[in-house]
């Protein structure tokens, strides 16, 4: 079974598992009449590549080019989790919190996330580059973003 | 062509452009010195200061990164054996153990005449080829466009590396399947945008490069850094701020790089233009060619340190940089994933690349080509003395390093759009190119088949009009049909000839 499920099946499942979703959502396109008799219409192309990438994804889960087993063990998936989730959260606070603050806070645990202990150097690296970073955005180019928390603004 | 050149000239060197030159060929070799960041990713983290410029100095901001990405992906093969990108992997074949030997000075000069030979040897052919290309192309018609984007998609899916081919076409198909999510552009249907506002306007392309590019690859590094700081990234911190050497060239070492320089070039730009085979396969095909020209006793030293063997890949990959513009430029179809990143970045600006470019916008057409010129020259006075200096970037260590580069990857595509939700489809997108790159599947011709996706059903919706509702377009008409028959060879061919290899030592070994 683990023989079975190589890197090339795996990820031939996998995107066989999009396109056949994206297969089915593309005969949600709402066509008018009209629209729906013509050679060509928003359908055409959706249908095209559906179709082509059913038969691709089929092609590679049936014949493997590399038979290479999946290892995961040298990588740090959670470290890696951890960072989407930083990633996200940065999404959501930026604007309520602020560019300065969200942004400096987002690099601090993320260099403590990769090792760094020492708290001064964790503000040292982070809280300039920020810093400089927006006055370059907002002097420089013409970038204006809030840089304090909603409770602080006016 | 006078005219263009003048016009390119004056445009490229204003004061200001001028800068843009200098910064970009800087930034450029630092991003491009980190390892894992290449060019693509050096040109997409630069797409949101570019789009604040006008056209001219934003093409020219990223073309001068583009050079110094190659320069600074070059520099790190060099100096700690860790090559940004495939193209410069052949450098470190010999780069590495002449910077071993205590010759990492020389190295580095002999990559820089090299890469700024290559590239100014391949933009006068650019400077030649191109014009005469747009004015033959102006004949082309919808129904053309349509084979050569097929073309141009199967070209790259082709050359994406042994056994991959059908990887690489699924690949092509995915981007080519999220490049119609949005409202159509003919009838104004809502597309896949599961009820979501957000994805009317589709997916921004920057978004969709950053997320497959910069942050996959910083995740990656990330999850590659599993039990902290190792044996080899102490090592690379000190191959990186060891004693450089000089970085004086002997005569005798010109003279064994002059006619290397000029057949790499040639190769270079010639695999360049061709769409999908790239820099990498210059690169490799030069340095093999080397080796088997060298002859017996000068070829024992590939490997270990020759001169031959470090400026063959380095001229090569810069000539197919410059080539790969060709048919960016006068057909509007990208030979790379990078030049389909300047693709969409011209799109963004409301230019649409391709033969009437040369006419429409003649300052962009022509300041790309003289800024290459100029960029090569930024690179060798500027970037090989500071080398030592910019060198140093490697010995930062990655708990720095990775995290501001996720945070300047996300930063780019909100300072953009200033819209949150682009943050979390960046990061569904990361996760989705994390898990496809670590099952070894190519995310170029991805990229390609997204940027390409809308024109091909523009051109080919275009071409239906045109042809009464009829599909007979596609062999009737002779340059449409040549092209597609192109494409369908470039799509067997890969498949047929290791068969027939197979076959043919199979018999001999009856």
């Amino acid at each position: 079974m683990g023989k079975f499920f190589n890197k090339d099946r795996v990820g031939g499942l996998l995107l066989l598992a999009f396109c056949v979703t994206y297969a089915l959502l593309s005969q949600d396109i709402r066509l008018l009449p009209i629209q729906a008799r013509a050679a060509f219409n928003a359908r055409t192309m959706p249908e095209i590549f559906a179709v082509l990438g059913v038969g691709l994804s089929l092609l590679v889960i049936v014949f493997p080019s590399s038979r290479e087993p999946i290892s995961l063990r040298q990588f740090a998936l959670g470290k890696c989790a951890l960072f989407l989730i930083l990633m996200s959260a940065y999404g959501f606070t930026v604007r309520p919190l602020g560019f300065l603050l969200s942004t400096s806070l987002f690099l601090m645990i993320g260099f403590a996330m990769l090792g760094e202990r020492n708290v001064l150097k964790l503000v040292a690296v982070a809280v300039p580059i920020v810093v400089l970073f927006w006055l370059l955005m907002t002097q420089g180019l013409d970038v204006f973003i809030e840089p304090l928390p909603a409770v602080l603004r006016d | 062509m006078l005219d263009g050149i003048l016009i390119g000239l004056t445009t490229a060197l204003s004061l200001q452009n001028l800068a843009f030159v200098m910064i970009g060929c800087l930034v450029g070799t630092f991003i491009g010195m980190l390892p894992g960041l290449g060019p693509m990713s050096a040109i997409a983290l630069m797409i949101p200061i570019a789009s604040t410029l006008d056209p001219a100095a934003g093409i020219i901001l990223m073309a001068a990164v583009y050079y110094g990405a190659i320069f600074g992906g070059s520099t790190s093969s060099i100096l700690i054996n860790a090559p940004g990108v495939a193209s410069t992997v052949a450098t470190s074949f010999d780069g590495y153990p002449m910077a071993k030997s205590g010759k990492a000075g020389k190295a580095l000069a002999i990559a820089a005449y090299s890469s700024f030979s290559g590239g100014v040897i391949a933009a006068i052919f650019l400077l030649l080829a191109a014009p005469y290309l747009a004015s033959v192309s102006l004949a082309f018609q919808s129904t053309d466009y349509f084979a050569l984007m097929v073309l141009g998609l199967v070209a790259v899916a082709a050359f994406a590396g042994s056994g991959g081919l059908v990887k690489a076409l699924l690949m092509t198909v995915v981007g080519l399947m999220l490049s119609t999510v949005g409202t159509d552009q003919t009838q104004g249907v809502p597309r896949f945008t599961l009820g979501m506002l957000d994805l009317i306007d589709g997916i921004s392309f920057l978004l969709l490069v950053m997320a497959t590019f910069a942050l996959s690859e910083a995740l990656l590094a990330i999850m590659r850094t599993k039990g902290g700081d190792t044996d080899a990234s102490r090592k690379q911190e000190r191959d990186a701020t060891r004693e450089l050497g000089s970085m004086a060239v002997s005569k005798e070492e010109v003279r064994e790089m002059v006619p290397v320089i000029g057949r790499s070039s040639v190769l270079g730009f010639i695999i360049g233009v061709l769409p999908g085979a790239g820099a990498t396969i210059a690169s490799f095909l030069a340095y093999g060619t080397e080796q088997r020209l060298a002859g017996a006793k000068k070829g024992k030293l590939f490997g270990k340190g020759s001169v031959r063997g470090l400026s063959a890949p380095e001229t090569a990959n810069n000539a197919a940089a410059t080539g790969s513009f060709v048919p960016l430029l006068t057909l509007g179809i990208p030979g790379s994933g990078t030049t389909a990143i300047m693709l969409g970045a011209l799109i963004g600006y409301g230019i649409q690349p391709g033969p009437r470019l040369y006419l429409d916008a003649p300052d962009v057409f022509w300041s790309v080509i003289v800024s290459m010129w100029i960029g090569n020259i930024v690179l060798l006075i500027l970037n090989l003395p500071l080398i030592p200096y910019i060198a140093r970037v490697l010995a930062i260590p990655s708990r720095f390093l990775l995290p501001l580069i996720l945070f300047f990857s996300l930063i780019g595509v909100y300072f953009v759009s200033f819209n949150t939700f682009d943050i979390q489809l960046m990061v569904i997108f990361a996760v989705a190119a994390v898990t496809l790159r670590i099952l070894d599947f190519p995310m170029a011709p991805m990229i390609l088949g997204f940027i390409l996706g809308g024109m091909m059903e523009e051109n080919l919706r275009r071409a239906l009009l045109i042809n009464d509702n009829s599909w007979s377009f596609l062999w009737e008409r002779p340059l449409t049909l040549s092209i597609l028959v192109i494409a369908a060879l470039v799509l067997i061919v890969p498949i047929v000839l290791p068969m027939l290899r197979k076959k043919k030592t199979e018999m001999q070994g009856d």
